[in-house]
C-alpha cells in the first residue's frame, strides 16, 4: 500500500512536470508582460530593460528549466502584476476554492444519490419525470447563465443571498474558512450550487442507471424472494454495489470542479484560484499562471490516488487483489 | 405578464435596498481592476493612481474640473535666471504615521519616482536637478523652460522619506514586494485600514487631514469586480452603492429602477485609426502587395469620408459620444479651436478620391482591433469595416485582447489599427509628443506612433510648444501642428469615449474627466 502510494507521488511528478512545459510552450503566445506591467508613458528602454532584468528575452527551454528548477527548490517566484511571492498568492486562494468545491460535491452527493435511488425505484412516476427533466435543463446551461439567474433572481429580485464575495471569513491558522459565519454560509450557497448542479445531475443520472441495472441482478431477485426487507434491500445490498463506478465518476469529476470553478469564481467574484488565475491571464503574470496550473495538475493527481484508495474500502475484493 | 415581472423586480430592488439604507456613511464601491500595488512610484497606470489619489498626494492636485489647485505645495513660481519652478510647500502637514513634512520628503520622494525601478519616471525626463532650499521650500531646475511642468506632476506623490528607508522601502518594489506594496503612510484624506489584494480594501478617513473635509465617508469599502454582470447585480442588489464602470447596454437598466442613477460624461481619451505611414506595402493585402496605398494623403481621406460617426453615435452608442476632429477633446488646453471641422460622412467623395489617386475599384488590407480595451471596441471596427468596404475599401478585420495587441503594433504587424488616447497631462503637447513626433527611441519620442507618421514642422514645433511660456504664440503653434495633421489625415480622430459611472441616488459624488474617483467628494445622504 505504501509503496504504491509513493509511486503514484512520483508519478505525480512527471505530470506536473509535463504540465509545466505544456504551459510554458503556451504562454508565449498569451501576450506581452511589459506592456501589461508598465503604463504609456514607459519609454522603450525602460521597458527593454524590464524585459531584459526578467530574463524573457532568454530562450523557451532556460525560461522553463530556470521555473522548474526554482520549484524544485521551493521558490515559487514573484507575481509580475502584485509583486507579492506566487505560493502565498495561490495559498491564500486555495481555501475559497476548495471549501466551495467541497460543498458543490456535497450538495451534489446529498441530492443526487437519493434523487437517483427515487428515480430508478420508481421510473414511472411523475416526480420521477419532473426531475428527470430538470436534471436535464441543469445540465444543458451554461454555468455562468445558472450563475447570472440565481444572482438576479435571489440576489436582486428577493435580496435573500448576497451577490458576490465570500461574505464573513473565520482566520483557522492561516485558513480562512466560510464555515463558521453564518454570513459566509450565506454567501456559499449560490455559487456552490452553481458549481455542483452539473455534478448533481451526473450523479443522479448514474447512480439511477447503475441501480436498475444492479435491481434486474439474479441476487436481488434471490433476496427478494428470501423476504429481506425493501429498505435493506434497496440501501444495503443494491446501493452498495453502485457506488464504485460512481465513486470513480465522482472522483474524477471532482478534480474537474476544482479546475473549472474558474466560471463560477468569476461570476461570483469568488476570490478563488481561478479569480486569480483569471486576473493572471489578463495582466499576463505568467509565474502565477504557471504554479496554478502546476498546482491544479497536482489536484488531479491527488484526486485520483483517493479515488484508488477508496475503492479498496468500499469493494473488498479488490482488497484481495492488492495483495498480489 | 412581463410587465408584472418588471415591477416586481423594481419592488425587489426597492426593498433591498432600504434593507441596507440604515448603515448611513459607509461606504461601498468597486471597479474592474483592482490597484497592483500601493506603491505610488511602481506601476503608471490609472488604476493605482486613481486609487492612491485618495491616500497620498502631490505638490498639486487637480479639482472636480481638472484644473490644477495648490496641494502639498501653496504656492509655484518660475525659478529666476535658471528654467524650472519653485514650490513653496505646506506647513504643518503631517503624515498618517504622525511623521511632519518637508521638503526633504519631497526630494526623497523625487529620487525614489525618477530612479530606474520606477515606472512613473517618465515625468522627471525634463528635470536636471532639484534643490532643497529649506525646510519649505524646493527647486525643480529643468533643461528648458517648462510651463507645464507644475501640471505634468499632478500624479507625482509624496513619500515620507524616514518611513520608506525604515521600512526598506527606499525603492519601489522590482521583484519581490516590500513594505511599500502593501502599507501605505501617505498625507491624503484617507488611509487604508486593511487590504486583501484582488480581494477587498477598506479605506478610512485621515483624522488629521490638512484640508477640510468634503465628505462624510467614515468607511470606505473597495472591492474588484471584474464580471460586468456581476457588478451590475451587486450595485442593484444593494451590496455596493457605486460602481465604475458599467458596459454602455446596461444604462437602461439602471435607469429603469427606483433608486440608481447613471452618471454620463466624456472621458478625455479620444479614439482613432491609425495608418502604416512607414510601410512600403500592405501585409493583409490580396489585391495590392507592390504598394502601401495608405502612403498617399488621399487614401486616407477617403477612409476618413467612409465613416458614418452619426450612426455609430446613434447604433452603437446610444447617442452618447461626441466626434474627434484632432487628437485631444474640446476642454483640454492646447485644444485647437481654429481646427474643429472633421471630414464629413461623404461616400461619393471617398470613391473620387480613390479613383484619383489610382484606385478606382478600391483595395484589401488588414484593420487591427482591440476586443476589450475601449468601449464597444469590436462593434466599432465591424462597423467601420462595413462602411470602408461601402466605398471599396475591404478591411480584413482581426480583434484580439490588449495583452497580445500592443505587442503586434509595435511590430508594425497591421495595416491600418484602432488606438485610443488619453493625454495624461491634459494637454495637447502629450499626444504630440507620443503620437505625431517621427519615431525616436533615443530622444523618448514618438513612442505610440506605431505607423511613424512623420513631419519635420511637426518635429519642430513639439519642443517649442513644450517651452513657449506666452500661450497665445504656444496655442499659434499648435493649431500649426493639429492644421497640418488634419491636412495629411495622420490619424481619423473618431470619437471620445463616453464615461459611464452607476451609482445608487442618495450617494453624491463627482466623475471626473481622467476617469478618476475621488472618495474626499463622496458624500452618503
Amino acid at each position: 500500500m505504501v509503496y504504491f502510494i509513493a509511486k503514484r507521488l512520483v508519478q505525480s511528478v512527471f505530470v506536473m512536470l509535463a504540465v509545466a512545459f505544456l504551459a510554458f510552450s503556451l504562454f508565449r503566445f498569451v501576450g506581452d508582460p511589459i506592456t501589461q506591467m508598465t503604463g504609456v508613458e514607459t519609454s522603450v528602454q525602460d521597458q527593454e530593460r524590464l524585459r531584459e532584468d526578467l530574463g524573457l528575452n532568454d530562450p523557451f527551454i532556460y525560461q522553463f528549466a530556470r521555473f522548474t528548477g526554482d520549484m524544485l527548490k521551493g521558490d515559487f517566484g514573484f507575481s509580475y502584476r502584485t509583486r507579492q511571492p506566487v505560493a502565498e498568492m495561490i495559498a491564500t486562494r486555495i481555501p475559497a476554492t476548495l471549501e466551495l468545491g467541497i460543498v458543490a460535491l456535497l450538495i451534489s452527493l446529498f441530492v443526487g444519490i437519493p434523487a437517483g435511488v427515487y428515480t430508478a425505484l420508481r421510473p414511472r412516476g411523475i416526480a420521477t419525470q419532473t426531475i428527470l427533466m430538470l436534471t436535464l435543463v441543469g445540465v444543458s446551461i451554461p454555468t455562468f447563465v445558472i450563475g447570472i439567474i440565481l444572482i438576479f433572481f435571489f440576489g436582486v429580485q428577493l435580496g435573500w443571498l448576497p451577490t458576490f464575495g465570500r461574505g464573513g471569513t473565520v482566520n483557522l491558522g492561516g485558513w480562512e474558512t466560510s464555515f463558521l459565519t453564518v454570513d459566509g454560509w450565506r454567501a456559499l450557497i449560490l455559487p456552490a450550487i452553481t458549481l455542483g448542479v452539473y455534478q448533481l445531475t451526473l450523479t443522479m443520472r448514474l447512480v439511477r442507471a447503475e441501480m436498475m441495472d444492479v435491481m434486474q441482478s439474479d441476487y436481488i431477485r434471490f433476496a427478494t424472494a428470501r423476504g429481506v426487507p425493501m429498505r435493506r434491500l434497496y440501501f444495503k445490498h443494491a446501493l452498495a454495489n453502485t457506488m464504485v463506478p460512481v465513486i470513480t465518476i465522482i472522483g474524477l469529476q471532482f478534480g474537474g470542479v476544482i479546475a473549472f470553478s474558474i466560471v463560477t469564481e468569476s461570476v461570483f467574484q469568488w476570490p478563488g484560484m481561478g479569480l486569480l488565475f483569471l486576473e493572471s491571464i489578463r495582466f499576463v503574470d505568467i509565474p502565477v499562471m504557471g504554479v496554478y496550473l502546476v498546482v491544479i495538475a497536482f489536484f488531479f493527481v491527488l484526486v485520483n490516488l483517493i479515488v484508488d484508495l477508496l475503492y479498496v474500502f468500499i469493494d473488498p475484493r479488490l482488497r484481495i487483489k492488492d495483495v498480489s | 405578464m412581463r410587465r408584472g415581472y418588471g415591477k416586481s423586480f423594481v419592488l425587489g430592488g426597492a426593498l433591498s435596498l432600504a434593507a441596507l439604507g440604515v448603515q448611513a456613511e459607509s461606504f461601498n464601491w468597486a471597479s474592474t481592476t483592482d490597484p497592483q500595488t500601493m506603491d505610488p512610484h511602481a506601476v503608471n497606470s490609472a488604476p493605482v493612481l486613481s486609487f492612491l489619489n485618495n491616500i497620498y498626494e502631490g505638490l498639486v492636485r487637480r479639482g472636480q474640473d481638472m484644473s490644477i489647485e495648490p496641494s502639498l505645495a501653496t504656492s509655484w513660481v518660475p525659478l529666476e535666471g535658471e528654467n524650472g519652478w519653485r514650490f513653496n510647500l505646506r506647513q504643518g502637514v503631517t503624515f498618517q504615521d504622525g511623521a511632519a513634512f518637508t521638503a526633504a520628503d519631497v526630494m526623497f520622494s523625487y529620487e525614489r519616482a525618477s530612479n530606474e525601478a520606477a515606472d512613473v519616471r517618465s515625468w522627471f525626463a525634463p528635470v536636471t536637478e532639484v534643490r532643497v532650499v529649506d525646510d519649505f521650500t524646493i527647486d525643480f531646475v529643468t533643461s528648458a523652460p517648462n510651463p507645464l511642468f507644475p501640471s505634468s506632476i499632478a500624479n507625482f506623490m509624496i513619500l515620507d522619506a524616514d518611513w520608506a528607508t525604515s521600512n526598506d522601502a527606499a525603492l519601489p518594489a522590482r521583484d519581490a514586494e516590500n513594505f511599500a506594496t502593501l502599507n501605505v503612510n501617505g498625507t491624503g484624506p484617507f488611509t487604508v485600514a486593511s487590504r486583501d489584494p484582488g480581494v477587498k480594501t477598506v479605506l478610512t478617513p485621515n483624522a488629521n487631514w490638512w484640508d477640510e473635509a468634503a465628505h462624510n465617508v467614515t468607511e470606505a469599502t473597495f472591492t474588484p469586480i471584474g464580471n460586468s454582470a456581476t457588478g451590475l447585480a451587486a450595485l442593484l442588489s444593494g451590496d455596493i452603492d457605486f460602481i465604475q464602470p458599467i458596459p454602455l447596454q446596461d444604462v437602461e437598466q439602471v435607469e429603469s429602477r427606483e433608486g440608481f442613477n447613471v452618471l454620463e460624461g466624456e472621458e478625455t481619451r479620444v479614439i482613432m485609426f491609425g495608418f502604416g505611414h512607414e510601410h512600403d506595402t500592405l501585409l493583409y493585402s490580396n489585391d495590392v502587395t507592390d504598394v502601401n496605398p495608405f502612403q498617399d494623403p488621399r487614401v486616407r481621406l477617403a477612409a476618413a469620408h467612409a465613416i458614418d460617426m452619426a450612426s455609430i453615435d446613434r447604433v452603437l452608442f446610444r447617442g452618447k459620444i461626441e466626434a474627434a476632429n484632432q487628437l485631444v477633446p474640446a476642454g483640454i488646453s492646447g485644444y485647437s479651436e481654429a481646427n474643429q471641422s472633421r471630414p464629413d460622412y461623404n461616400p461619393d467623395r471617398a470613391k473620387e478620391l480613390l479613383a484619383e489617386a489610382g484606385y478606382p475599384d478600391g483595395f484589401s488590407f488588414g484593420l487591427k482591433c482591440t476586443n476589450d480595451r475601449y468601449i464597444n471596441d469590436e462593434a466599432l471596427c465591424r462597423a467601420a469595416a462595413s462602411m470602408f468596404a461601402a466605398v471599396g475599401l475591404n478591411a480584413d478585420l482581426s480583434t484580439g485582447p490588449v495583452r497580445d495587441y500592443w505587442p503586434q503594433l509595435r511590430e508594425d504587424d497591421f495595416d491600418m489599427y484602432l488606438l485610443g488616447w488619453s493625454p495624461g497631462t491634459f494637454d495637447m503637447e502629450h499626444p504630440v509628443r507620443f503620437l505625431l513626433h517621427t519615431q525616436d527611441d533615443e530622444a523618448r519620442l514618438g513612442s505610440w506612433n506605431f505607423g511613424n507618421y512623420s513631419n519635420a514642422r511637426v518635429d519642430e514645433l513639439l519642443p517649442l510648444i513644450q517651452q513657449e511660456i506666452d500661450p497665445a504664440a504656444r496655442q499659434a503653434m499648435i493649431d500649426e501642428i493639429v492644421a497640418i495633421t488634419q491636412e495629411e489625415v495622420a490619424y481619423i480622430p473618431l470619437y471620445t469615449q463616453p464615461l459611464i459611472w452607476a451609482a445608487k441616488d442618495n450617494i453624491k459624488l463627482t466623475q471626473r474627466a481622467d476617469n478618476f474617483f475621488m472618495l474626499r467628494w463622496v458624500t452618503v445622504n
